[in-house]
């Protein structure tokens, strides 16, 4: 299957499951309505959000797949040139102990070169940024069900939970820098112990 | 008989290799006999007192029974990754003892273990609040008006930042591998953060996680360390000095502390994204870093080995400063080497302790 195959029939679940999910929400919205105010507030409301936050997982994993396969790969390929470098300089693994020292430090010096080289490529850091991005995408996906569940249990969500870090963290630096005006100095910020 | 048997080519091994094989075997079940586990050891061997604390952050004053030879005290900021205990890790090996044992006064800044509510700090935060409020207690402490600073690593960066916006308070200032200049840091990990999408990581997850830079530092000399090392530690199991040195390392390697979200993102961005802190562009709270109003006398310390900040990243401060009483060392040694070594010790210590005091109220 080539690529623009594979994003085609990737795109067309995509749309299929979005469908189904978007149909369901609309013929149940009346008995989700009802739910609303009951101990399980909004939790029908938000399964449509978990079912498309569900399927866009899908595509995310098929993205930090493909990344990490990359990843993988670069990490052979190294290996495998590292290794005909290491068959060409030392043919023959020696069988006495002062040779087998010296071969173990080559092959060591063999391997740590290719793959610092590896490591140093701006193909790899960005094959990696991607692998990272991917990931993150994974969890921001996941943060948001969860966020959604939490919803529904009527509990502090993770975004709301930062709004209140935001706060408290200006309120501190407001008040470290008045108490700095009124010091003239930093002793009364922190606790002299 | 046995070449009968088809086991010829097993005797033209040589029989060392096998004697080696059994001692190593021999060596690995004696290890625990021998060796404290990590969790069992405690790292920083100087007393201090916590004589000032600020959110996570502490301010440590280490004691010492050697006379005082100059009033002015150091204050050194240790970097963001791993902990403060590699200056103070053996002994014979503690950047904090030999100052003291030169007469320095020492206070060291620990900056602890920032969690989800610290997210949100910031330079702003770490230089003009954390660390000038150390700075003022300090010089209240010992009745001066200005202080030593030292930096190390990434603490390079903030004590670099804290003198040029603060140079009044700041009469020496020491620079140990500071991270400066990102667009010439030759390292895997400026290769690394130049690809990372910073912004999207402090969203989703907030403070960057210690395991993001373990796996930094497992690629940084894979198979020397990954591998050698240990098979070293095992080889040398029975010299005492060797595996207790071997262990206090590893354990100081692996405990790094989260990086507060966006400290990390602006540390990325403006050192190594954008580049803007060498280039005088970098702003902290409105401020535009000038690294010109940098004008006490400054010591710049680099090692040709270090793999985690390169020479050619921490080198441009020594020419980007304005101050003309301005020293550049460069040791043949690593990252790691250069604070907690026999060579740090006998070399690169004793050339600081004298620099310092030179350049210190009496």
């Amino acid at each position: 299957m080539t690529t623009e195959d594979f994003a085609k029939s990737m795109g067309y679940y995509k749309h299929v499951s979005l469908f189904w999910t978007d149909l369901l929400a609309l013929m149940s919205s009346r008995q989700q309505s009802i739910l609303s105010t009951g101990p399980f507030r909004k939790l029908g409301v938000n399964a449509k959000q978990v079912g498309s936050e569900m399927i866009e997982i899908n595509q995310e994993l098929v993205e930090f797949n493909a990344r990490l396969s990359e990843y993988y790969k670069q990490l052979a390929d190294t290996w495998n040139e590292a290794q005909k470098q290491f068959n060409k300089k030392v043919p023959e693994i020696p069988t006495d102990t002062e040779h087998l020292d010296s071969t173990k430090r080559i092959w060591i010096d063999i391997f740590e070169n290719y793959f610092t080289r590896l490591f140093d490529s701006p193909e790899f850091a960005e094959n990696f940024g991607k692998v990272v991005s991917s990931e993150l995408e994974l969890a921001k996906r996941w943060n948001n069900i969860m966020s959604l569940v939490l919803e529904a249990g009527n509990m502090p969500t993770k975004k709301e939970v930062d709004e209140l870090y935001k706060e408290l963290h200006m309120l501190r630096k407001r008040v470290a820098k008045l108490e700095k005006i009124a010091n003239v100095g930093g002793n009364g910020n922190g606790k002299r112990t | 008989m046995l070449e009968g048997m088809g086991m010829e080519s097993e005797l033209r091994v040589d029989p060392r290799i096998l004697e080696e094989f059994l001692q190593m075997n021999r060596n690995i079940l004696d290890a625990p006999k021998l060796v404290a586990a990590p969790d069992e050891i405690s790292l920083g061997m100087t007393p201090y007192d916590v004589v000032y604390s600020e959110g996570k952050m502490r301010l440590l004053h280490f004691s010492s029974d050697k006379p005082r030879q100059v009033r002015t005290p150091l204050l050194i900021a240790y970097a963001l990754i791993n902990r403060y205990h590699i200056l103070d890790i053996h002994p014979q090996k503690s950047w904090v003892r030999n100052l003291l044992d030169q007469g320095i006064d020492v206070y060291l800044i620990d900056w602890g273990t920032p969690t989800a509510l610290d997210k949100y700090l910031g330079f702003d935060d770490y230089v003009n609040i954390y660390m000038d409020n150390c700075v003022d207690f300090i010089s209240n402490e010992a009745g001066v008006d200005k202080v030593s600073l030292q930096g190390y690593c990434t603490g390079g960066t903030l004590a670099t930042v804290y003198s040029a916006l603060h140079s009044e308070k700041v009469r020496n200032l020491v620079l140990t591998a500071p991270v400066i200049d990102g667009s010439k840091d030759s390292t895997v990990v400026a290769n690394l953060a130049k690809h990372i999408d910073v912004d999207k990581m402090v969203e989703v997850i907030g403070n960057m996680p210690p395991e993001f830079m373990y796996y930094v530092f497992s690629i940084l000399k894979p198979f020397e360390q990954g591998l050698e090392k240990y098979v070293q530690f095992f080889k040398n199991i029975h010299n005492k000095e060797y595996v207790e040195n071997f262990i206090r390392v590893e354990k100081w390697l692996s405990d790094t502390p989260p990086v507060p979200g966006e400290l990390f993102r602006e540390w990325v961005k403006n050192i190594y994204q954008d580049n803007l802190l060498i280039r005088n562009k970098m702003n902290v709270s409105g401020k535009t870093i000038n690294l010109r109003e940098i004008s006490m006398p400054v010591f710049t310390q680099v090692a040709v080995g270090d793999h985690l900040v390169s020479p050619e990243c921490s080198m441009p401060i020594h020419y980007a400063v304005s101050t003309e009483d301005k020293t550049l060392r460069i040791y043949a040694t690593g990252h790691v080497g250069m604070i907690a070594s026999s060579f740090s010790q006998k070399r690169i210590l004793p050339e600081l302790g004298q620099w310092i005091k030179e350049r210190s109220e009496k």
